[in-house]
């Protein structure tokens, strides 16, 4: 139990909540993660504009973490053919993510939500 | 006639594009592994979302501030600094070409070793010069590097050294001067972040 709790904590300081939104939207879009796929995603999901470039340089973090994978497919005419760079999850990264639901869950167990203020 | 329109539509939508400077711009700063990859994935979104909804005006604002964020400071500085190295390159080098020729023809004490040190500044001059080709090999970047640190030392104490001195030589601080300046912007450009703090 304790080794388990240490194992989600060390997992929890290692991804940010960005970095969860990256991967959650890779996982949710499957077959169809690619860039501009995730960009979208990302930003639905944070419900906010984002830029482009955070989300590339949180791409490559996750893949030098090997917490994703990609691969190059051929583009489309609307990109001009330029190639298209897809991710999945591998399974470190699912565990990642999943071990971060755990973490958070664990941190608010017995807290009430929302806080209010302290009189 | 109404499905010929629409095809028409979205054949003008394909050919809207970003401003080619902008878009070169992007071009030249990001990675060779990333350069069709997210030049693309701007390119569809500017042309499926951007012009669409928002118009060629704003459309190109967007894909402004999206380039922007994907160039680093790192990036920008190593561009800006790429040109005076290669300048400071070329000059360390020749100079070190001619301080071996002149310790040769005059041959006074301790000639050899002085002779062996302006070899040296020519090979790093031109070693530096081929920088744009190692890329993605670290060791030979960091010995270049060290090479560089090294040099720049010997200039700063050649400096010190000069100024001190009773008979002034303004080439010796020239020299001294180019060299810690090549070991500084040796240093910056090598080890950059390639994922510096974004703009």
């Amino acid at each position: 139990m304790l080794f388990n709790a240490y194992n989600v904590c060390i997992v929890a300081e290692l991804l940010g909540a960005f970095e969860q939104a990256v991967l959650l939207s890779i996982w949710s879009l499957a077959e169809e993660a690619y860039g501009r796929a995730i960009l979208r995603g990302v930003q639905a999901a944070l419900n906010r504009q984002v830029a482009a470039g955070a989300v590339y340089a949180t791409l490559d973090r996750l893949e030098q973490k090997n917490f994703i994978h990609s691969h190059v497919e051929e583009g489309t005419p609307v990109r001009a053919g330029r190639l298209r760079r897809y991710y999945r999850l591998t399974p470190p990264g699912i565990k990642a993510i999943n071990e971060s639901r755990a973490a958070l869950e664990q941190m608010w167990r017995g807290t009430k939500w929302p806080l209010g203020s302290k009189a | 006639m109404a499905r010929h329109k629409v095809a028409l539509g979205v054949e003008s939508m394909i050919e809207k594009a970003p401003p080619r400077w902008l878009e070169g711009m992007l071009l030249h700063f990001l990675a060779a592994r990333d350069r069709e990859t997210i030049s693309g994935d701007l390119l569809e979104e500017y042309r499926e979302e951007q012009v669409p909804r928002f118009g060629s005006l704003r459309a190109n604002v967007w894909y402004l501030y999206q380039a922007l964020s994907l160039i680093s400071v790192w990036d920008l500085l190593g561009s800006v600094l790429k040109r005076p190295l290669i300048g400071i390159s070329l000059f360390t080098a020749a100079a070190g070409v001619w301080l071996a020729v002149m310790e040769n023809i005059l041959q006074h004490a301790g000639y050899a070793g002085r002779t062996v040190i302006a070899a040296w500044m020519t090979m790093q001059g031109l070693a530096t010069l081929l920088l744009p080709m190692l890329d993605g090999r670290a060791i030979l970047r960091a010995l270049l590097a060290a090479g560089a640190v090294a040099l720049g030392l010997f200039g700063a104490a050649a400096v010190e050294r000069i100024l001190e001195a009773p008979h002034f030589e303004g080439f010796v601080l020239l020299i001294g001067c180019a060299l810690v300046t090549q070991g500084l912007l040796t240093v910056v450009v090598v080890f950059r972040p390639r994922h510096g703090k974004m703009l």
